[in-house]
């Protein structure tokens, strides 16, 4: 069990330590193998669960010993853990493989250097999610956003990508706090932070519940980037763009679901955590989606996107249906990530160049990369039967049975996420170049280590939703069915069948109406003038990052300003000042020991005397001292 | 018994090899045998493998706490062996001597590891202490050594008298010279004030041990004048032991004659000792900012280092008592591998370290690592060192007192790292400063270096030994 994480840390040393000898083929080989080498036995380990179903949790060692609680180092490997080993392993090793390609341009200890960040990312993914208890799994969350942090200032000499890599990580931070918190605050109560004790303990009020989860969902708010903590992700797309296809779209941001999945005890019981987790979820979805409407760089939509398609996980576990939360994590991994490769594919044909209004009629130049990025888009915008309509649909029946008005903004949300889409699609693929002369004759698909992992992706994206075809749809619903022994049975929606049929109809049947407008309107004359009215908003995301600027960074930085001028200058003083009374006593006090012994007895007699002098007097010392203190 | 007797016989034989042994070079590898041998007996004995049955009519009591304390002596005196013993051999042509008076020194450890009787402690002490009296002047031709020797001596014999003095009060007072009898004895009957005067004395004599101030005068002219590789022993091996000491003597009566217990005639011990502390932490941590010599800074370093060991003196509890050993440990380490460093330089100035990472990366690295645990910085054993005695403090409810020791460690951030940026940020003018270093020295540092760590991530590595 521990060889999973241990294979990529073990490559992130080798690679890391070994940048300026290895080669890039060996780097690549060692990076990408130790991330196979995982896979592999997450693979066995996915079906001993599946046949066993016994949670087994095994301890590596004691890692915090204190009086009030003993915190292990443990893995627990269950339903819930397996599944997502299998996703983060699965497609960090595609998209290891397709790295080799992308970053070849970069000199040998930089590309090592990445495929170090990049292993010990996946080492802290799966410490995250294999930790059988909370303390390990913050070691694990902690681990991820230093890596983001690394990864997305992984081109450091450009200062725009080193202040996005600044933003995220104290954004994360921001976040972080809450989780912790959270962890303190279960100790405290519990005296444990082991999943088992704490979701058998008794002892909680409801406050109790309530505040852990909205604390535990402040740290998912950061990690996840949901309001008002997202806007670091898309200024995180600064990094590769494979990092984005892994860290800012597959995994990393799902650990804020994977964390509530995993407490889903605890939520269940605390009705308010689970209303604000939803109504966040909710917001996220539907504002993200607009600002996506309007956005021309390609990474940035597909930022934006994610974000929107996380609030829609969040609305899930909000609703109850953790399942569904889950499903949709996987899903969207498999098509977030066919999104995010194949944009990066197109990005390197057209070097660098990330703008969609310079693109246009790449169908032709980039076949595979057309082809798989068309399959993606349709498995987002909830076309059955791909795989993105399976589990967008489980979340959204969850929702109209908790609340119909949750499910309108929802499909409202699902529309916007087909236009915006085939806005990106039809703008990018269709119509004709629009770009230079000169990239039109490098214009060529990339290489085979890029195009397999899209292949791969596009038909796990095409297939994947049949893990859990739903019993209205005369599916076995298999993945309810594994992950129902670590997910609380949820409250079992008594839709009747015709409502959902009426449900899916009318959600996909928007979706599709969305779709087909989207590819009308851009495919023969896309917008490619600036944003007006509205529009500009949008395309400049609802000022967001402004307000926030306005809001606490200016504040900030004129208090701090205040403090430099002023309030600096005092404790200046006072800290050189008591540094220079230390110099000054030294050469003063160092004047006593002068060499010569007599003067040392005699000083040493007059302190004897006064040491008893001192237990004589003792009594009016002892009340001059209580006096003081 | 092992290591008492066993000691003394191999100081012997060291004496011995040095008039029948005419080949200079074995003698130190006589002297790491024995050491090995000796470290082995010990452990022997703390598992219950006793070689000798003496009785020694309950002046003596062995227990496993004094034992442990044993093996990290020991231990750390055959790594001193191990890295200085080519240094041993440059002071002069007695090399085999100056082997004999170390194993005699540790003889003396052991007794004061195991006295139950205040002859015996004395006789520990003077047996540890008049071994050091040769070494401090064994540098015969050099004036400085021969006036360190004297002044050691002198101020010593004096301590020595304020010692006997206080053990003459304590005998006339109740009639006894053991250590557990005068626990029973005071606690029957009035408490006597030529008692509590004896007490008293008996904290002079060992503050001055320790060099704690204002004891401590004899200190930074000894340990300055002592060739520098026995200034490493006394200023390593024989302090921690002197501390043990100290406290042992002490636990045994602290109650008894404290003011709470016999409010007529009791001492304030909190005061004394807090009074102590505060100025053993000043003394020693701001005379070090202003020397010239990374000899010296050492000298009123081991000072400011002895307040921080006089908190388990303060706070007798379980924190404390784990805290002197992680503290003995932590200091012999640091000490032993900062003065392997410091023997190598031909200029003991600050500025005769300038540069030395560029050409010894090696040795500047473990300087780094020693002065970084002496300064008490995470990841190295010296801050669990402090955290446990400032805990031990705090949990007796004088958290002003901890507040004073992190204001004086930071103090000695300024001096400590003085030398570290030395070493890394300023260019050397002239030639290498360092001898060049064998590779043995090589490996005691690193064993230095990797102990420091280990204990700094893993204190229990050592502490779990104390409760097997």
């Amino acid at each position: 069990m521990y060889l999973v994480p241990l294979f990529p840390l073990l490559g992130a040393i080798i690679s890391g330590l070994f940048r300026n000898q290895l080669s890039k083929t060996a780097a690549g080989i060692i990076a990408s193998g130790a991330i196979a080498a995982s896979f592999v036995v997450s693979f066995l380990l996915f079906f001993q669960v599946k046949s066993g179903g016994a949670i087994a949790v095994t301890p590596l060692f004691t890692f915090i010993k204190t009086s009030a609680f003993t915190i292990d180092f443990a893995f627990q490997v269950d339903q819930l853990s397996a599944l997502f080993l299998l996703i983060i392993t699965g497609i960090g090793f595609l998209i290891h493989l397709y790295s080799t390609a992308y970053m070849h341009e970069e000199e040998p200890h930089h590309f090592a250097r990445y495929f170090s960040y990049l292993n010990l990312f996946v080492f802290s993914m799966l410490l995250l999610v294999m930790g059988a208890n909370y303390v390990i799994m913050f070691i694990g969350w902690e681990g991820v956003g230093l890596c983001s942090y690394l990864l997305i200032g992984y081109w450091f000499k450009n200062t725009n990508y080193t202040a996005a890599a600044k933003k995220a990580f104290i954004m994360n931070r921001i976040g972080d706090m809450g989780f912790l918190l959270a962890v303190f605050y279960i100790l405290q109560k519990v005296g444990s932070a082991n999943y088992a004790t704490v979701f058998a303990f008794d002892g909680f009020s409801s406050t109790d519940v309530t505040t852990i989860c909205i604390l535990l969902f402040v740290g998912a708010m950061g990690k996840s980037a949901q309001l008002p903590l997202y806007t670091w992700l898309p200024d995180a797309m600064a990094g590769p763009t494979p990092v984005s296809a892994l860290i800012h779209a597959a995994t990393m941001v799902t650990a804020g679901i994977y964390m509530i999945a995993r407490s889903n005890v605890l939520y269940s019981a605390s009705e308010i955590a689970q209303h604000l987790v939803a109504i966040v979820g909710l917001a996220t979805a539907l504002f993200s989606a607009t600002i996506a409407l309007k956005q021309n760089d390609i990474k940035k939509v597909l930022a934006y996107s994610t974000v929107s398609q996380l609030g829609y996980m969040f609305l899930g576990l909000g609703v109850g249906a953790y399942t569904g939360a889950v499903f949709h994590v996987m899903t969207h991994a498999f098509f977030k990530a066919l999104l995010f490769l194949g944009a990066g594919s197109v990005i390197h044909a057209m070097h660098h160049e990330q703008d969609i209004r310079n693109m246009g009629g790449l169908k032709k130049h980039l076949p595979i990369t057309h082809i798989t990025f068309l399959l993606g888009c349709i498995a987002i915008a909830g076309v059955p039967p791909f795989s993105g309509f399976f589990s967008k649909d489980e979340i959204l029946a969850a929702a109209y049975a908790h609340n119909p008005i949750y499910w309108g903004l929802g499909v409202a949300g699902a529309a916007m996420t087909a236009f915006y889409m085939f806005r990106l699609y039809a703008t990018t693929f269709l119509g004709s170049f629009r770009g230079t002369q000169q990239q039109l004759s490098h214009l060529h698909e990339s290489p085979i280590s890029m195009t397999l992992p899209l292949m791969v992706l596009a038909l796990l994206s095409v297939v994947g939703g049949f893990l859990n075809v739903p019993e209205v749809l005369h599916g076995n619903a298999a993945l309810h069915h594994f992950l129902s022994p670590v997910l609380t049975s949820e409250s079992k929606h008594s839709l009747s069948h015709s409502t959902e049929y009426i449900l899916m109809g009318s959600s996909v049947a928007i979706a599709t109406l969305a779709l087909i407008f989207a590819i009308n309107k851009f495919s023969k004359n896309p917008e490619l003038g600036e944003a007006t009215g509205l529009g500009k908003t949008l395309a400049n995301k609802w000022y967001v990052d402004e307000a926030y600027d306005a809001a606490i960074v200016k504040p900030l930085n004129s208090v701090s300003l205040l403090f430099k001028n002023f309030v600096e200058k005092g404790i200046d003083g006072l800290v050189n000042g008591s540094g220079k009374l230390v110099q000054y006593s030294s050469r003063q006090v160092r004047l006593v020991q002068n060499g010569q012994v007599g003067s040392y007895i005699l000083y040493m007699v007059l302190s004897m005397v006064i040491l008893f002098l001192l237990w004589w007097n003792q009594p009016i010392l002892t009340k001059f001292i209580q006096k003081i203190f | 018994m092992n290591a008492i007797i066993l000691s003394a016989i191999f100081g012997v034989v060291l004496m011995m090899a040095s008039a029948f042994v005419s080949n200079r070079s074995l003698y130190k590898t006589i002297a790491l045998a024995c050491l090995v041998l000796l470290v082995g007996a010990n452990i022997a004995e703390t598992l219950g493998y006793s070689f000798f049955t003496i009785d020694t009519h309950n002046m003596l009591a062995f227990n496993k706490m004094g034992l442990f304390f044993n093996t990290i002596c020991f231990t750390a005196t055959l790594l001193y062996v191990f890295i200085s013993s080519s240094e041993i051999e440059r002071v002069d042509n007695y090399t085999a001597e100056y082997f004999a008076l170390i194993f005699f020194s540790l003889c003396g450890i052991a007794i004061l590891t195991s006295f139950n009787n205040l002859l015996m402690m004395f006789l520990g002490i003077e047996i540890m202490s008049i071994p050091l009296y040769i070494l401090t002047g064994s540098d015969k031709r050099n004036l400085k050594s021969n006036e360190a020797a004297l002044k050691y001596f002198l101020m010593g014999s004096f301590s020595t008298g304020i010692l006997l003095l206080g053990i003459a009060f304590i005998y006339g007072a109740t009639g006894s010279f053991g250590l557990e009898s005068i626990k029973v004895g005071t606690l029957q009957m009035q408490l006597s004030i030529l008692e509590v005067t004896g007490c008293i004395l008996l904290l002079i004599a060992f503050a001055f041990k320790v060099s704690a101030a204002p004891f401590h005068f004899w200190t930074p002219d000894v340990y300055d004048g002592a060739p520098s590789v026995f200034t490493s022993f006394m200023a390593s091996i024989i302090k921690v032991a002197g501390f043990y000491a100290f406290v042992k003597l002490f636990e045994s009566r602290i109650e008894t004659t404290s003011f709470a217990t016999n409010p007529a005639v009791g001492v304030n011990w909190h005061l004394l000792f807090a009074i102590l502390i505060i100025a053993t932490l000043f003394v020693g941590n701001i005379t070090a900012v202003f020397q010239q010599s990374v000899k010296r800074m050492l000298a009123y370093s081991s000072i400011a280092q002895a307040g921080f060991m006089l908190f388990a003196l303060f706070s007798v509890n379980a924190f404390s008592k784990e805290g002197l050993y992680l503290y003995a440990a932590g200091y012999c380490l640091a000490t032993i591998g900062i003065f392997a460093v410091l023997v190598r330089m031909k200029d003991y100035t600050f500025e005769g370290f300038n540069g030395l990472a560029k050409h010894e990366p090696t040795l500047a690295f473990a300087t780094t690592v020693c002065l970084l645990s002496l300064a008490g910085i995470p990841l190295t054993v010296g801050f669990f060192a402090k955290y446990f005695m400032l805990a031990a403090v705090v949990k007796q409810g004088y958290a002003w007192l901890a507040i004073v020791g992190v204001l004086f460690a930071g103090v000695s951030i300024y001096y400590y790292f003085r030398v570290i940026a030395a070493m890394y940020f300023k260019s050397a003018d002239e030639n290498p400063a360092a001898v060049a270093t064998s590779s043995t020295v090589k490996i005691g540092l690193a064993v230095v270096v990797a102990g420091i760590i280990i204990l700094g991530v893993w204190p229990h590595a050592l502490l779990n030994f104390l409760y097997f």
